[in-house]
């Protein structure tokens, strides 16, 4: 156990043996918290997002309905889709298909003063228009949803890498001490969309610690934060204090500095006690913000409940916050489900961006919208299948220029055009890094003889263009 | 974890004299970590043509010039502060420390000296050096040990005392807690070889075997699931008893590595052999549409490829997978040499036929079916289930036969009955009425209405048939499965059944699992289409037909043809049941089969008869002890190629035939034949293969202390660390070869030693010069892994169950842990019997979403080969202590365990639950501070009784009649003690 708190301490030489003893100088019975604070002691760069909310769109969803406007792609509805530009491309489940053009079903608008063309199934986030950065040059390099959620979200698709919200928590730490600094919630009221896996917020190599923690739609928000029934929150109390006080005389004895730490983590257990039920309490949201989100009933699980709910997160100082809302695999049924998603999720979305704003909070709040990929302007049967170079995203928030749309793609969108505006996943980690004032390069972590990053051992650039 | 290497030998410099520079000790971690990024073996990356890793060329280039650092480029270059010429250039964000630049300076002055690679080169057995104190310890290992210790002036720590040392080994060979009568006999055993006798004791016990399983269970990446997107059930628990078994048998290790890599290719496999195989096949894999089955056969590959890398030569293959590694001398070609190993394995780049991605060998595959590859096997954990309910029938019945015969009316009842049914059986011997259709006006498609005739319906029997003038549906059979359901009422009232069987069926599978039974109808097999289906249904309960009543039978499907319905009165099991009643005569006879036949056939003894139905359904799904299990077959193998970069799509690569690293010893192989998965598995536990006895030595003295003498158990290569004492790794693992890679003597060897039995206490003289405990100045504190947290808190309860192999369990879990899983969706449901408490290594292990409270405690999802388990220290594990059911159950029973023990004062049953919970007496302070806790928990649950009920009505192992607020405030005692420090550490 000695090691691992070296490794953590450990990012430069000898550091371990210092931090070591300094702990060890700590009063072994005192009950607090100590909060991991970060390999990361001084920002590489000027930190402009102090945390990150990820609206994940699982699923994909089809940007040719929602941020990349194809007016070519529309003529060309029902007609054979140039092969010249699909030859010798991987595709998923249209292989060995004819491929057809399916033109956008959706009307598209200009928004706001800056004009950003969005499909009107999204009038809520078309109102924040001006404040969106869409980006519609994004590509991955994973056509198949579990390895492409895994590269989203680790950049890799080897399984047991960090997640980005693990690789955050551990080079920033949180500012809390009463709430895990990373917290994933998946909406409910959905059913028969694509599965996600928790190594979606695995920690990964990293210590378990900076794992992203599920909130729970039923039940306990957080796996066993409720007592035991008949126990109350005083004999709780009394257990928890017991446990920190019999173990504080074994460290006398014993002296493992592991005891000092489980101290500390039975104390921020016992807050997560009542932090987390304050957390999901929203009595005290007035009316008009649940209004504003469109929630119906409060706690509910949906999308638009865990919106605020991320909020609310964020107020707390949790790092790292990650929605999932499993709706967007149209590969059939576009025309129908796709608007069904969009309604489940505009509103709340906007809602949430506004929200931050009001508060002060958008200045220094990373929101970031987008599934693992988008989906074919070629059609399947009724729906669209997925792609893996191109799709959109947007961005908005601490240090992100608002009413920008960055990148392009063919006139049918089927690529991204190089035109130095395209944007990997390795992209869009490096520069989230930076806006959380981290140079990708210099947060890595010794794993299997190698300095592993989020974004990998190819190069790749901050996409300065969309930055103020 | 590197930092706590370098801290080692930051300390050790300054701790010790200076010695002699040695290059893989000081050198090659400096070299490795600043330079070979760059100046290394992967010669793509390679700047200014420089290379370091290679004496020869690092002295060409003048970057090194022996003997005079002055001269040498490497050290201008890392001396400038020229930001254009320093090294390692800025850009890299690495910095060499003055300490680093000092060791490269004095070594380059002392002549630069290379060493080969510490790993790779042949493993020597040296001699055990002198000690100054002959005494402490006698074996190798104390030698070994103590030698370096005494370089450095540091005296050994002293024994730990005998409890804790028989905890610490009990919790290591068998990961059980010991019980306070084996401490009571340890502590009070004067012989000489006492403890030889306790480790002795515990490697013949069958839980040995478990222990040791867990961590290869974590390197074979052993899992209930596939891993990838829909992540449905695989059949492998076979695979999981064949581990678990080997260990127990010692088998030896190189036999242990054949038989998992090539088992079936050796001649005559037996099918333990076979079942070894499974190891091929536990890479992940998917079922996902469009997924295209040529990328995923490469992920497959490099899984396997990385996985052997891992387990057996402790190295990061996985690196050579786009480009010839940085720091090892792995090239992409060993890459994908290795890969070719295992082209023959049969297997599907995607398990399922789909219409876009057509694949004929998995035709009708949906989500629910299996993984093949397998075969059936069997269990013995499962066949000795099935013994077992097969004697709670017999118990079951011998009670109602008292029953029977102690009651008159019963008796009187029991004799009417069979006054009927040898009525019945004269009329109809085989059990079977027949029912003929009744006259209808309408008769709807499918549908039958009979008269059963009055009396006692227990089981209905309907015969397909298809006439051979018959041009419906039936007709298409010859190439169209039919799947037949079938509904009745009785009087238009529903009627239930609890089974159904036929004896032609298709196997029908959910979440992965072939169905007992036809329930909800079945599908006929296309050989079995022109013959005559019969199945079975028996009523969950028996149904009186009054005179005059009527059945309606509603077959639906696309092959009904002719329908012939039969009633019985008797409820059997199964198809094969009623033909055990066909001879009438043996019929009257006093015998079980009459009494089960009563029970089951009427409405006596209801809930007794729900029992024997709840239990005929769990042996119909026992199958009498046989499982299905992934095993490799192999096939021609398909060709493999060099990815560039990885690419999948890029067929440009050469075709690379097996081969072992290029520059390792190569296999013999005179004829030039292509070279198997078996030659492989020879040539990694070959005498000349200096990886596999180095790795799983490391592997089993982190097993045993706690970190590897090399601490990256997953790398041995150049970024990894130095082993701590080469010479004892070497020694060890030359004897493991030498002794026939005998496991168990190499656990005796090490366990035997002074150097594990010392005191774990942290000491404070050793903090700056040895935080890291590399010295092994003393035993270390390890947090107990997953597993056997849970098991220890159930042990301290006597909750456990003790039982060896069988399927994976489903412990308590918080509701809708794994509702985001898709294709199929999946519950879970608790467990509702002893099988509650299996032990944790026996819990379904779900890739995606692993079980919260053995996530909690970093067990690791087992997606990917994992070598080690770093431990952490987590709000979360706090949380699962205090309030996961288990947790609480476990103290609940824990409670009651203690009040049942009469006329005891609080004091001594605090006592009795620190001997039993932690395995030590406890401290008259911690007693003091238990007994207030007590005495408030007493004044609350005296006064909130609701509360105390609540409490103790946790999980559902059964409570004796106990004061419940006195069980509430004793729970809330064992609560705290399942909670400490010392209950989840090993000391």
């Amino acid at each position: 156990m000695i090691q691992r708190r070296t490794f953590l301490r450990g990012s430069g030489y000898g550091v371990g043996a210092i931090a070591f003893k300094s702990l060890l100088e700590r009063e072994a019975a005192a009950a607090k918290v100590e909060r991991w604070r970060g390999v990361i002691d001084k920002p590489h760069v000027p930190v402009k997002a102090r945390r990150v909310i990820h609206l994940c769109m699982a699923g994909g969803p089809s940007q040719f309905d929602c941020f990349d406007w194809k007016p070519k792609l529309k003529e060309l509805h029902g007609k054979p889709f140039p092969e010249s530009l699909t030859k010798g491309q991987q595709l998923a489940q249209l292989q060995g298909q004819t491929l057809i053009a399916r033109g956008p079903f959706m009307p598209f608008k200009k928004w706001g003063k800056s004009g950003q063309e969005i499909s009107e199934a999204f009038p809520h986030i078309g109102s924040i228009a001006d404040r969106i950065c869409i980006i519609r040059s994004m590509h991955t390099e994973q056509i198949n949803h579990d390895p492409a959620h895994a590269f989203m979200n680790a950049g890799s698709i080897i399984k047991g890498r960090p997640s980005m919200g693990s690789w955050l928590l551990y080079g920033l730490g949180a500012e809390t001490e009463n709430l895990p600094g990373f917290v994933v919630m998946v909406s409910i009221g959905r059913s028969s969309d694509q599965p996600i896996s928790s190594r979606q917020w695995s920690a990964g190599f990293l210590p378990s610690k900076f794992q992203g923690i599920q909130f729970q739609s039923k039940g306990d928000a957080v796996h066993y934060v409720g007592r035991p029934d008949g126990v109350t929150a005083p004999l709780q109390r009394q257990i928890v204090e017991e446990v920190q006080k019999l173990d504080a005389l074994s460290f006398t004895q014993r002296k493992d500095p592991e005891i000092q730490t489980r101290i500390s983590q039975y104390e921020m257990a016992f807050r997560m006690q009542s932090s987390v039920p304050e957390l999901t309490d929203f009595a005290k949201e007035p009316q008009h913000v649940l209004d504003m989100y469109g929630i119906k009933e409060p706690g509910d699980g949906s999308f638009a409940s865990n919106c605020l709910l991320a909020r609310r997160l964020a107020e707390r100082g949790v790092r790292f916050i990650q929605l999932y809302h499993r709706a967007w695999d149209n590969h059939s049924n576009l025309e129908a489900d796709f608007p069904k998603a969009a309604k489940q999720t505009d509103q709340a979305c906007a809602a949430l961006v506004k929200d931050l704003e009001q508060r002060g909070m958008l200045d220094d709040t990373l929101v970031i919208w987008g599934g693992e990929f988008g989906r074919t302007p070629m059609g399947q049967g009724t729906g669209r299948d997925h792609p893996i170079i191109s799709f959109s995203i947007w961005l908005a928030g601490a240090g992100i220029k608002g009413g920008l749309t960055w990148g392009r793609t063919d006139e049918l969108g089927y690529k991204y055009i190089t035109d130095g505006q395209e944007v990997s996943v390795h992209d869009l980690h490096a520069t989230m890094l930076h806006l959380c004032g981290i140079d990708h390069h210099r947060l890595s972590v010794r794993f299997q003889g190698l300095d592993q990053k989020l974004t990998g051992v190819e190069e790749c650039k901050v996409v300065k263009g969309i930055l103020v | 974890m590197h930092g706590a290497t370098l801290a080692f030998l930051v300390s050790l410099a300054a701790a010790a004299a200076p010695k002699k520079v040695q290059f893989n000790r000081d050198i090659r971690p400096i070299l490795s970590e600043n330079c070979f990024f760059c100046h290394g073996p992967d010669k793509s990356k390679r700047k200014a043509g420089l290379r370091l890793d290679v004496r020869e060329a690092a002295l060409e280039d003048g970057a090194i010039v022996p003997g005079k650092p002055g001269d040498s480029e490497l050290i201008a270059r890392i001396n400038t502060k020229d930001p254009d010429d320093v090294m390692p250039p800025p850009l890299s964000h690495k910095t060499l420390k003055p300490q680093q630049v000092a060791m490269l300076t004095r070594w380059i002055a002392d002549g630069a000296a290379y060493q080969p690679h510490w790993a790779y080169v042949p493993v020597r057995k040296a001699k055990t050096p002198a000690t100054r104190d002959q005494a402490w310890g006698k074996t190798p290992v104390d030698a070994f040990v103590q030698a370096a210790l005494d370089e450095r002036d540091v005296r050994p720590s002293a024994p730990a005392d005998r409890r804790t040392l028989l905890r610490r080994l009990s919790l290591d060979l068998t990961g059980l807690p010991p019980t306070p009568e084996e401490l009571t006999a340890f502590t009070a055993d004067t012989r000489p070889d006492a403890w030889e006798g306790q480790v002795d004791r515990l490697l013949a016990s069958p839980h040995y075997g478990e222990r040791m399983a867990v961590p290869w269970l974590d390197v074979a990446r052993f899992a209930d699931t596939v891993g990838y997107h829909g992540d449905q059930n695989q059949h492998v628990l076979a695979y999981r008893e064949y581990v678990i078994n080997s260990f127990n048998r010692n088998k030896p290790f190189d036999q242990f590595t054949i038989e998992q890599l090539a088992g079936d290719l050796l001649p005559k496999p037996t099918t333990e052999q076979l079942i070894a195989t499974g190891f091929n096949r536990l890479n992940m894999v998917t079922r996902e549409g469009g997924a295209q089955a040529k990328e995923y056969l490469a992920k497959y590959m490099a899984d396997r490829v990385r996985a052997v890398g891992t387990v057996w030569m402790g190295s990061t293959l996985g690196c050579s997978e786009c480009h010839d590694h940085k720091f090892d001398p792995f090239t992409a070609r060993d890459f994908y040499a290795m890969g070719a190993f295992f082209a023959d394995v049969k297997q599907w780049g995607v398990y399922s036929d789909y219409k876009y991605t057509p694949n004929p060998d998995l035709k009708g595959f949906t989500n629910d079916y299996p993984f093949p590859p397998e075969i059936t096997v069997e269990s013995p954990y499962l066949k000795a289930r099935s013994q077992r309910l097969q004697a709670e029938l017999g118990t079951l019945a011998d009670q109602l036969r008292a029953r029977l015969a102690a009651s008159r009316d019963e008796t009187r009842e029991f004799r009417s009955w069979q006054d009927g049914t040898r009525r019945f059986l004269a009329q109809y011997p085989d059990g079977w009425r027949p029912a003929p259709a009744l006259p209808e006006k309408k008769q709807a498609t499918g549908m039958v209405r009979i008269a059963p005739g009055s009396g006692w319906l227990s089981a209905i029997r309907i015969d397909l048939a298809t006439p051979p003038d018959y041009k419906g549906p039936d007709a298409e059979l010859g190439r169209k499965i039919g799947v037949v359901s079938v509904s009745v009422t009785h009087n238009d009232q529903a009627i239930r059944f609890h089974f159904a069987d036929s004896a032609t069926k298709e196997p029908h599978y959910l979440g992965g699992h072939e169905q007992a039974g036809i329930a909800s109808g079945w599908v006929v097999p296309r050989a079995k289409a022109g013959q005559t289906r019969t199945g079975v249904w028996e009523l969950a309960q028996p149904v009186r037909v009054g005179i005059g009543d009527t059945l309606t039978v509603t077959l639906k499907g696309e092959a009904v043809g002719t329908v012939k319905v039969f009633t019985s009165p008797f409820a059997t099991f199964g198809t094969q049941a009623p033909s055990r009643l066909a001879a009438g005569k043996r019929f009257a006879a006093k015998g079980r089969v009459l009494d089960e036949v009563y029970l089951l056939s009427t409405g006596w003894a209801k809930d007794e008869a729900r029992r024997f139905q709840d239990v005929h359904r769990q042996l119909a799904e026992l199958r009498g002890g046989l499982t299905p299990t992934l095993v490799t077959q192999t096939v021609t193998p398909y060709t493999t190629r060099l990815l560039p970069r990885g690419n999948w799509q890029d067929d440009s690569g050469p075709v690379v035939d097996p081969a072992t690293p290029q520059f390792l010893p190569a296999p013999v192989n005179p004829d030039k034949r292509r070279l198997t998965r078996l030659d492989l598995a020879r040539w990694l536990v070959s005498r000349d293969n200096p990886l596999t006895s180095r790795t799983l030595v490391n592997r089993i003295w982190k097993h045993l202390f706690g970190a590897g003498l090399s601490p990256q158990l997953d790398d041995l290569g150049a970024q990894g660390e130095p082993p701590s004492h080469p010479d004892l790794l070497d020694w060890l693992a030359a004897d493991l070869v030498e002794s026939g890679w005998d496991i168990k003597r190499l656990v005796r060897l090490i366990v035997t030693s002074s150097v594990y039995r010392q005191d774990s206490t942290a000491r404070p003289e050793l903090r700056e010069v040895d935080p890291a405990n590399r010295l092994l100045a003393r035993q270390s504190q390890r947090r107990l892994d997953a597993e056997f947290v849970r098991d220890n808190a159930l042990f301290a309860a006597n909750l456990l169950n003790l039982e060896i192999g069988g399927p994976s369990a489903f412990p308590y879990q918080p509701a809708g842990y794994l509702e985001n899983l898709e294709f199929p969706k999946r519950d879970w449901y608790a467990e509702k019997d002893e099988r509650q408490y299996r032990r944790g290594l026996y819990t379904h292990w779900q890739r995606t979403f692993v079980h919260p409270m053995l996530a909690n405690f970093d067990a690791p999802s087992r997606e990917e080969c994992t070598a080690d388990r770093p431990p952490s220290n987590t709000p979360q594990q706090a949380l699962t202590l205090l309030n996961d059911p288990t947790f609480v159950e476990a103290a609940r029973v824990f409670a009651q365990n203690l009040l049942v023990l009469k006329d005891l004062d609080d004091a001594t049953r605090i006592g009795r639950a620190f001997e039993r919970g932690l395995g030590r007496p406890a401290k008259p302070d911690e007693t003091a501070s238990l007994l207030k806790l007590l005495g408030a928990h007493r004044e609350h649950y005296g006064q909130h009784i609701e509360d105390a009920r609540k409490l103790v009505a946790v999980g559902i192992a059964p409570r004796p009649e106990l004061d419940a607020a006195e069980h509430a405030s004793w729970t809330s005692v064992c609560r705290v003690i399942l909670n400490l420090y010392d209950a989840v550490t090993r000391l």
